[in-house]
């Protein structure tokens, strides 16, 4: 990797532009679902109260860590690291300042549903190493959720494969310079959207962090520096999601560039991906406030008799228009 | 009259409880984020399905029937209205005209239109508070906010009328403290229209909202039968069908006047419960205006004696919970003998541990909200009687069998 | 029976975004009480003739009758008494308000009354009058 890659990945556009997107993510959730409610939302901390996340995550950080007595330290202190990784790595792979991403690969988007299976798996790693009631009761909840909308999930990352003939996330996006794939292909994007909500634990899919019933979930026994990384890194998978949903159906980075400047150019870039970054985000926190929470089973019968069938009929579709 | 206090391994052992292990009990409260008080439920599972519940009760014991015996009637009302903040008036207005019964003087019309007026401002701020919570334990966080803005609305009127949200220490022995301020009555009107439109709008959202439905559809049913055996009180027990309503059959302050329209629904599930809530909160609406329309001039207090004359009394209102019941005792002097409150938690409360059995955890703050629990009120069940330095517990049995008496001599 | 759907919340929470917002910016603006609100207790020390009925009939027990002198009343000398107040423990219940026959007590609508030390906040300005 030459130097400047290195420079690319940590800065910009790599972990820490991402870590100030997911932080941004945050305070415009926080404002919307304030606004939808008839409410401010953060006004205090920094112009519009956009420095509350980070204000947040400082003072988690802060706190003293309560381990339990019967927890495993080894998987608890370096399980949030894994944890922030995935999605972290995942995101290098999304082209952002043109049709070209950071890293590439042929085949990045098995790579993605690797990166997705592998959060789930550091989050049921984390609540059982916390070995706490309610937490073994909320993996419990969420192996049931993720076995559920993982199926569907596949088939809706698939088709936008299946159109553009290719599995690398960079030829999806340059594929999309006709037309978008959310045309072509509306169902999986409303498929991939649901299965984000899930995915996020956000409602009504947020059975596995039911604060009103279990406490906090699987990161109920998380406290100080482990649940500062933890919120972050959830916030950073809901930028990873909806970037990967804006690349798959909303054609990513591209669009018309009005110069030949090469910097000028990728300013462009940036600025579709982000619009599109943002109304993805947004349409998903209009439709988690809008809704209440369902039960695991409600959600599991939901999963696998409505959805999966539909994103198998999507599939087919799509290999027929192409 | 007294068996010994019982220790819990033999109640639970008698209860056939003990094949359960401890491995499959799963421990609700007293510290939950679900629960406003504390209240520890032993819940036991098998799975996710819970097999038997165990409440116990006496976390937010205070002492206050005993604390009620060194205070001068007066001085009482402050004491019983904190009782519990949602239906504190309720509280006060039973008192009060518990002890009123015991003289022999008629309090004026105009403080009974008074004191029907502000019962019927904490009933819809109670609901309203029971609705949004239930949205908010749903996990449908948009719905709490919505109603709760709404519910300001009433917190203003109570403010304007008696000077607070919560405790409003409006009633007073012989009436009540103040009388309607200059715009009250048009301010009430103009409030109490939006709320019913408001009302019609969470009536049709709760149904017709699938992700809510099918968190509170069929959940927590129970049937009139068992309703018969339990005795829940207040909305719980309408919801069944059995109507049922205090303020119908047993008129306190203007409610022979101006009386309400009992709502029942027949489902007996927490979805009945909403929309019977909603239903209760447009007819407190109505009755709102039409209070304010036939109130009565005149006085609204007259001059109570400090020390009240000897006998007893006892007086229950419809709380927004259900019944709220009071025995007061007077020896003739400046303090009460004996006040004995029994409130409408300490009735629901088995009806609920038998509604959750069959359902899973998951539907436990649903299904328990359904009664709308007030533990607060609710812990008040040993007795202490100083003089023979005795301590027992009342059983149900007994208070009921006594009641049935006093009623026959009254 | 309404029609089962799913998002039934939409039209109005979009509808809420474009109202203005409930909240209020208390402490960064004004928080507006009505005119009864009961707030911190306050005396005028002119009107107050000792008659200790507001110490009998306070519920918290918050009034404690000070002797500041002696007067001759027929043949008795008997204390001229003046209240004192240890509103830390006043739940500004008004029952002193009414019950004084004088007038001297008053409600007011201060309500921000969280101090350091408690003894900050005992009102004792009527012991000084009453010689």
């Amino acid at each position: 990797m030459d130097p400047i890659q290195v420079v690319e990945l940590l800065l910009f556009p790599g972990v820490t532009f991402f870590v100030w997107l997911a932080f941004l993510f945050e305070w415009l959730e926080r404002k919307t679902a304030a606004r939808m409610q008839g409410r401010r939302g953060p006004v205090v901390t920094g112009p519009f109260g956009l420095l509350q996340p980070v204000a947040d995550f400082f003072k988690l950080a802060a706190k003293e860590e309560i381990v339990p007595a019967e927890a495993d330290t080894f998987v608890l202190t370096w399980g949030p690291a894994l944890y922030f990784a995935a999605p972290a790595i995942g995101l290098a792979f999304i082209p952002v300042i043109g049709y070209q991403s950071i890293l590439y690969n042929p085949l990045d988007l098995l790579f993605m549903l690797f990166v997705l299976s592998f959060s789930t798996l550091m989050a049921t790693l984390l609540g059982y190493a916390s070995a706490g009631r309610y937490s073994t009761i909320a993996i419990g909840r969420l192996v049931v959720q993720y076995t559920s909308y993982e199926v569907p999930l596949l088939i809706a990352m698939v088709t936008p494969a299946v159109l553009a003939g290719s599995l690398s996330i960079e030829g999806i996006v340059a594929a999309q310079s006709s037309v978008w794939y959310i045309v072509l292909a509306p169902v999986a994007f409303a498929i991939f959207v649901i299965a984000t909500l899930a995915e996020l634990e956000k409602p009504p899919f947020d059975i596995p962090t039911a604060s009103t019933e279990i406490v906090g979930g699987w990161m109920t026994e998380f406290s100080g520096n482990a649940l500062a990384y933890v919120k972050l890194t959830k916030n950073l998978s809901y930028v990873f999601l909806s970037a990967l949903a804006a690349s798959l159906f909303l054609g990513g980075a591209g669009g018309p560039v009005l110069t030949a400047n090469a910097d000028l150019q990728a300013l462009f870039y940036t600025c579709y991906f982000l619009v599109k970054l943002f109304a993805v985000g947004f349409l998903i926190f209009a439709i988690k406030t809008a809704l209440a929470r369902v039960r695991i089973d409600q959600a599991a019968r939901l999963f696998w008799t409505i959805m999966a069938p539909l994103s198998l009929l999507q599939l087919a579709l799509a290999i027929l228009i192409r | 009259m007294s068996d010994p206090v019982q220790s819990n391994e033999q109640t639970e052992a008698g209860a056939g409880l003990m094949q359960y292990s401890a491995e499959n009990m799963m421990p609700f409260g007293p510290v939950h984020p679900s629960l406003k008080e504390p209240e520890y439920f032993k819940l036991y599972l098998q799975g996710e399905k819970i097999v038997q519940v165990v409440p116990r009760i006496g976390y937010v014991h205070r002492g206050i029937e005993r604390a009620a015996q060194e205070r001068t009637w007066v001085k009482n009302i402050y004491l019983f209205e904190r009782i519990c903040g949602i239906c504190s008036f309720h509280h006060s207005l039973s008192y009060t005209e518990g002890v009123e019964a015991l003289a022999p003087f008629e309090i004026p019309k105009r403080a009974k239109y008074l004191r029907e007026l502000v019962a019927e401002f904490e009933r819809i701020h109670s609901h309203l508070l029971w609705l949004g919570l239930l949205g908010h334990w749903a996990g449908f966080d948009t719905l709490f906010m919505w109603i709760w803005k709404d519910r300001e609305h009433i917190l203003d009127l109570e403010e304007a009328i008696s000077g607070n949200r919560v405790n409003k220490s409006y009633t007073t022995l012989g009436g009540v403290r103040n009388d309607l301020p200059e715009n009250l009555a048009e301010k009430s009107r103009t409030e109490v229209n939006y709320l019913e439109k408001r009302a019609e709008y969470y009536k049709s959202l709760v149904q017709s909202e699938e992700t809510l439905s099918v968190r509170t559809k069929g959940r927590g049913r129970i049937n009139q039968e068992t309703a018969r055996k339990l005795c829940p009180v207040g909305p719980l027990l309408r919801c069944t069908g059995i109507a049922r309503d205090i303020r119908a059959e047993d008129p306190y302050a203007a409610y022979g006047e101006v009386p309400p329209q009992v709502q029942t629904e027949n489902d007996g599930d927490i979805a009945s419960l909403l929309t019977l809530r909603l239903n209760e909160v447009t007819d407190s609406c109505r009755l709102v205006k039409e209070t304010l329309e036939k109130m009565p001039s005149g006085p609204f207090r007259v001059n109570f004696p400090r020390s009240v004359p000897a006998g007893e009394s006892t007086f229950h209102v419809e709380a927004p919970r259900g019944e709220l019941f009071y025995f007061v005792k007077s020896a003739g002097g400046s303090v009460p003998e004996r006040v004995k409150v029994r409130t409408s938690t300490m009735a629901n409360i088995l009806t609920a541990t038998e509604m959750l059995k069959g359902h899973t955890l998951a539907d436990v703050p649903v299904v328990l909200t359904g009664m709308d629990p007030c533990f607060g009120c609710m812990d008040r069940i040993s007795v202490v009687d100083v003089d023979k330095s005795k301590e027992w517990t009342v059983s149900g049995e007994q208070l009921r069998r006594y009641g049935i008496e006093y009623y026959r001599r009254k | 029976m309404a029609r089962k759907k799913v998002g039934g919340a939409f039209g109005e929470m979009f509808r809420t975004v474009l109202d203005h917002p409930v909240t209020v910016e208390y402490p960064f603006g004004k928080k507006v009480v009505t005119e009864r609100f009961r707030g911190k207790l306050d005396i005028d020390p002119v009107k107050c003739t000792g008659c200790s009925i507001c110490e009998i009939v306070c519920p918290a027990d918050v009034i404690t009758m000070v002797p500041v002198g002696k007067k001759v009343v027929g043949s008795r000398e008997v204390d001229i008494k003046r209240p004192s107040f240890d509103l830390y423990t006043c739940i500004s219940c008004g029952q002193c308000v009414d019950d004084c026959k004088f007038g001297a007590l008053t409600l007011t609508h201060d309500f921000e009354l969280a101090v350091f030390k408690k003894e900050s906040l005992k009102m004792t300005k009527a012991l000084r009058v009453g010689k």
